[in-house]
C-alpha cells in the first residue's frame, strides 16, 4: 500500500514535470521508469522498461498545440506492472505486454492532457476586463498546477492496478515460446528507431550520417 | 526608469520554471508570463495598484513560446516595464517574439538537445552501465544546457531590449541549432544495430530476425512518425495472440 502511495506521488510529480513545472525531463520514461522501479525494489527492471519506451518515443514533440501520448506516467503505469508479473530477470512475454500497455495508457495520459488544458480554459484565463490582482494570477496559476499534479496522480492510482492485473495475467496465460515476444520487441524498437530520423530531417538530409552511425553502431557490437 | 532589484530577477527566473503551468488553448501560456513578471510588475508599478491590475491584464492575454526560451520576451518586457515603455510599444514586442520563440525553442531543444541527451543515456544504459548512470547522466547533462539556456535567455533579453531580435540572430544559438540534427542522425544510426540484435530486450535474435529488424528500420525512416499507430497495433496484435495461445492449450 506505501509503494502504491509512493508511485501515485511519484506519478504525479512526473505529470507536473513533462509540461508544468519544471520540465527537467524527470518525465522521461527512462527516469520515470527507473525511479518506479526503485521504489518497487527493482530498478534495474525499470530502467529496461522505460529505456525501451524511450525509443518509441524519441519521435513524439510537443509542439504547440499537437496532441501527443505522455510516456512519464506511462513509464511509472507499465513499470509496476512489469515489476509485479515479471518472473525472470528479462521476461519477454511480460516485457511485450508491459510495453503495449505503456504505448495504451500513454495516449489515455495525451488524451486527459488535452482535457485538463480545455479545463483550464474554463478556469485560469484571466479576462482582460476583470483588472486581475496578483493574487488571482498566482491562484488560478497555481491552482491549473495542481490540477496537472492530481491529473497524473490518478493516471498512475489507476493505471497501476489495473495494468498489473493485466500484464500478470497475460504473462501467465502466454501461450508463445518467450523468443516470439523478444523477436517482436527487438522488430519494434528498431522501427521505432527509425521512425525518430523524421525529428532530425528525414533520409534525404541525413541519410549519410545515419548511416554512418549505423556503422559504427555495428562496429560498437563488434567489439563488445 | 525604475531600477528592477536582484530579488525580483531571481523571483521571475524561478518562476519562468512555471510559465506552462496554466497551458491553455485559449491564451496559451498567457497566464504563467504573467505569474512569471509579477515580481518585476510589482517593483515597477509599487505605488500604483491600479496600473498593476492593468498592467497584469495585458500580460495575462495570448502569448506563447518555448518555455526555456521565455526568457527572453520575459527579460525584454521587464527592462520596457521599468524603462516606462508605452503598452502598444510592449504589445508589439511581444507578438513580434511570438512565433520565433516558439519555433526556434522547437528545434534547438524539443528536436535536436533532448533526443540527443537521450540517446546518448541510451547508448550508456546499452553499454552495460549500473542503472542509475543512463538516468543521472541524461539528467545531468540535458539540465546542464536546459537551466544555462532559461538564464541566459533572461540575461539577454534583459541587456537588449527591443533590440533582442537582432541579437538573437548573431548568437550562437542559431549555429548550434544547425549543428543538432546531424548529430541526432548520427546518434539514432548507432542504436539501430543494437535495437536490432536485441541488445535492448537481453537476447540475441536469429540472423533472419535480425535482418527483419533492419527492414522495420527501414520502414520507420520512411514512415516517419506515422509509422507509431501501426506499431502499436502490430505488437498488440503479437501480445494479444500469445495470450490466445496459451489460453487454448
Amino acid at each position: 500500500m506505501t509503494e502504491l502511495l509512493v508511485i501515485v506521488l511519484l506519478g504525479g510529480f512526473v505529470a507536473l514535470d513533462a509540461t508544468s513545472f519544471p520540465q527537467m525531463m524527470i518525465s522521461r520514461p527512462l527516469v520515470a521508469g527507473a525511479l518506479t522501479g526503485f521504489v518497487l525494489g527493482d530498478p534495474i527492471a525499470g530502467a529496461l522498461v522505460g529505456g525501451l519506451l524511450e525509443v518509441f518515443h524519441l519521435s513524439v514533440l510537443p509542439i504547440g498545440a499537437a496532441r501527443y501520448p505522455e510516456g512519464g506516467t506511462a513509464a511509472v503505469v507499465a513499470t509496476a506492472a512489469y515489476v509485479h508479473a515479471a518472473l525472470v530477470p528479462i521476461d519477454g512475454p511480460a516485457l511485450l505486454l508491459a510495453l503495449v500497455l505503456a504505448l495504451f495508457w500513454g495516449r489515455v495520459a495525451g488524451l486527459s492532457a488535452v482535457w485538463l488544458r480545455h479545463g483550464v480554459d474554463w478556469f485560469a484565463i484571466v479576462e482582460p476586463a476583470a483588472a486581475p490582482s496578483p493574487r488571482t494570477i498566482e491562484g488560478r496559476h497555481l491552482l491549473a498546477m495542481s490540477a496537472d499534479f492530481g491529473r497524473g496522480c490518478v493516471l498512475v492510482g489507476v493505471g497501476a492496478p489495473i495494468g498489473a492485473l493485466l500484464v500478470g495475467a497475460g504473462s501467465a496465460l502466454w501461450g508463445m515460446t518467450p523468443s516470439v515476444a523478444h523477436v517482436a520487441l527487438s522488430i519494434g524498437s528498431a522501427a521505432a528507431l527509425g521512425s525518430g530520423l523524421s525529428v532530425f530531417g528525414g533520409w534525404h538530409k541525413h541519410a549519410i550520417l545515419f548511416l554512418a552511425g549505423t556503422l559504427a553502431g555495428a562496429t560498437l557490437l563488434l567489439i563488445a | 526608469m525604475v531600477v528592477i532589484d536582484r530579488r525580483a530577477v531571481w523571483g521571475m527566473l524561478l518562476r519562468s520554471f512555471t510559465i506552462q503551468g496554466s497551458w491553455n488553448y485559449r491564451t496559451l501560456v498567457g497566464t504563467g508570463f504573467a505569474f512569471a513578471l509579477l515580481p518585476v510588475l510589482r517593483t515597477v508599478y509599487r505605488a500604483d495598484p491600479d496600473a498593476l491590475r492593468a498592467a497584469l491584464a495585458r500580460h495575462a492575454a495570448l502569448f506563447n513560446s518555448h518555455p526555456y526560451l521565455a526568457g527572453i520576451a520575459l527579460g525584454g518586457v521587464a527592462r520596457l516595464e521599468a524603462e516606462g515603455a508605452p503598452a502598444d510599444v510592449i504589445e508589439r514586442f511581444k507578438n513580434a517574439l511570438r512565433g520565433s520563440l516558439g519555433t526556434l525553442g522547437d528545434r534547438l531543444v524539443w528536436a535536436g538537445w533532448r533526443p540527443i541527451c537521450i540517446m546518448l543515456a541510451l547508448l550508456v544504459f546499452l553499454a552495460g552501465a549500473p542503472w542509475w548512470a543512463a538516468g543521472t547522466v541524461f539528467l545531468i547533462v540535458y539540465n546542464i544546457g536546459h537551466i544555462t539556456l532559461r538564464v541566459w535567455a533572461l540575461r539577454l533579453g534583459m541587456r537588449c531590449g527591443l533590440r533582442v531580435g537582432e541579437r538573437l540572430r548573431q548568437s550562437t544559438i542559431s549555429r548550434l541549432q544547425q549543428l543538432m540534427p546531424g548529430t541526432g542522425a548520427f546518434l539514432l544510426g548507432t542504436l539501430v544495430p543494437l535495437a536490432a540484435t536485441g541488445e535492448f530486450v537481453g537476447m540475441r535474435p536469429a540472423l533472419l530476425w535480425v535482418m527483419a529488424a533492419l527492414g522495420a528500420t527501414a520502414i520507420g525512416v520512411r514512415m516517419g512518425s506515422a509509422v507509431r499507430t501501426p506499431l502499436a497495433l502490430l505488437l498488440a496484435l503479437v501480445a494479444v495472440a500469445g495470450v490466445i495461445a496459451g489460453s487454448r492449450t
